[in-house]
């Protein structure tokens, strides 16, 4: 009974809580693509060699082989693109949208989810400006979110920008490879 | 039977109540997050757990160039989030969700074993309780690597973790609180 009482336990320990929403997509969406009327889904069937070459470029692969674009129009000229990354470490998923400029920088990042207990951890590494970091940043230059905010926040809320930072480096190469 | 709960002390009777009590409440949401996240037919578990939902169902192998394809959506649709659980993310369920299956199996075949039953009727409770987990995610990761078809085996595993629930909690129920001799 005793070894039962500790598996629970622990089970209930090891489990992840739920995830909240921080920003709405569809608010997302009129921050990173601001001005556009239309919308389109570019979604990229990425093939294994190219997997592979996303994967030697920043350690990540698109999951079940899919990226997927949205993107921004006024009056038929594009004013951008966005996409959805999501982010996995022990703690839950966080869910970020990446924006991007006609020019082909970073336009802004919002996190769009976390779980429960990662949410506070998120909140104050954004009160410390973590997304100004990404704010025209090239797509090839390494998102430094983290180092900016680790000398206004405790240890958590960094390991949560350095999430946010691996979730921008994704978004960018997918979107330097794929985005055509 | 190597204890039976008809006799045994009230505290244990109430707690084995509660606990069936609040595992049941807990499926019942259970239920309910499916019915959000997953649905109840197979094709929509297909969609959920497959290659990357019904678009691809088709298209399981990666292609051999990069395909791109775009169609015009609405704000709503991109507002709209498609509950698709990758490979990763599935990875991460099963680490964070069998623990707690083997664990409710367990103190429900704890229970079984209080019960007035024969010896065949408790191993098939015991298999029912701990099967049903091994088919829910045997069915999802084989959703995802081999078939969309086999989405049937995950449902399968959620009627079975329903069935053996309700069996345990209205047999239990029954003999501890009304057929007392």
């Amino acid at each position: 009974m005793k070894t039962l009482l500790l598996g629970a336990v622990t089970a209930a320990l090891l489990h992840i809580t739920p995830t909240v929403v921080l920003v709405k997509r569809q608010d997302a969406v009129n921050r990173l693509l601001p001005g556009a009327d239309q919308f389109a889904a570019r979604e990229v069937h990425v093939s294994s060699a190219d997997s592979r070459r996303v994967h030697d470029a920043v350690g990540w692969e698109p999951p079940d082989g899919m990226v997927t674009f949205y993107v921004g129009k006024r009056q038929d000229q594009v004013t951008g693109a966005l996409m959805f990354m999501r982010v996995d470490c022990q703690h839950g998923p966080l869910e970020l949208a990446v924006g991007f400029g006609p020019q082909g920088t970073i336009r802004g990042v919002e996190v769009t989810k976390a779980t429960v207990e990662m949410k506070p951890w998120v909140l104050e590494a954004l009160r410390a400006g973590l997304t100004d970091a990404y704010r025209g940043l090239a797509l090839d230059k390494a998102p430094a979110g983290a180092e900016k905010v680790k000398p206004r926040v405790g240890a958590m809320p960094v390991y949560m920008a350095e999430l946010v930072d691996k979730g921008v480096m994704h978004a960018a190469a997918a979107y330097r490879l794929f985005y055509k | 039977m190597l204890y039976d709960l008809r006799h045994s002390d009230l505290r244990v009777r109430w707690l084995v109540t509660l606990l069936l009590a609040t595992l049941g409440t807990s499926y019942l949401f259970g239920a309910w997050m499916v019915a959000l996240y997953a649905g109840f037919s197979p094709r929509k578990v297909a969609e959920t757990y497959g290659p990357v939902g019904e678009a691809v169902m088709s298209m399981q192998m990666p292609p051999d160039t990069t395909v791109v394809t775009e169609r015009p959506v609405s704000m709503a649709e991109m507002g709209e989030e498609m509950h698709h659980v990758d490979r990763d993310l599935l990875v991460q369920d099963t680490h964070v969700h069998m623990p707690m299956y083997a664990v409710i199996a367990a103190a429900l075949s704890v229970i079984t074993l209080g019960l007035t039953l024969p010896r065949w009727g408790g191993l098939a409770i015991i298999t029912v309780l701990f099967a049903a987990p091994w088919l829910d995610f045997a069915g999802m990761w084989l959703t995802k690597l081999a078939s969309p078809r086999f989405a049937i085996v995950t449902l399968a595993g959620g009627w079975a973790m329903a069935l053996g629930y309700t069996i345990v909690a209205v047999i239990a129920t029954y003999q501890m609180w009304w057929r007392k001799s």
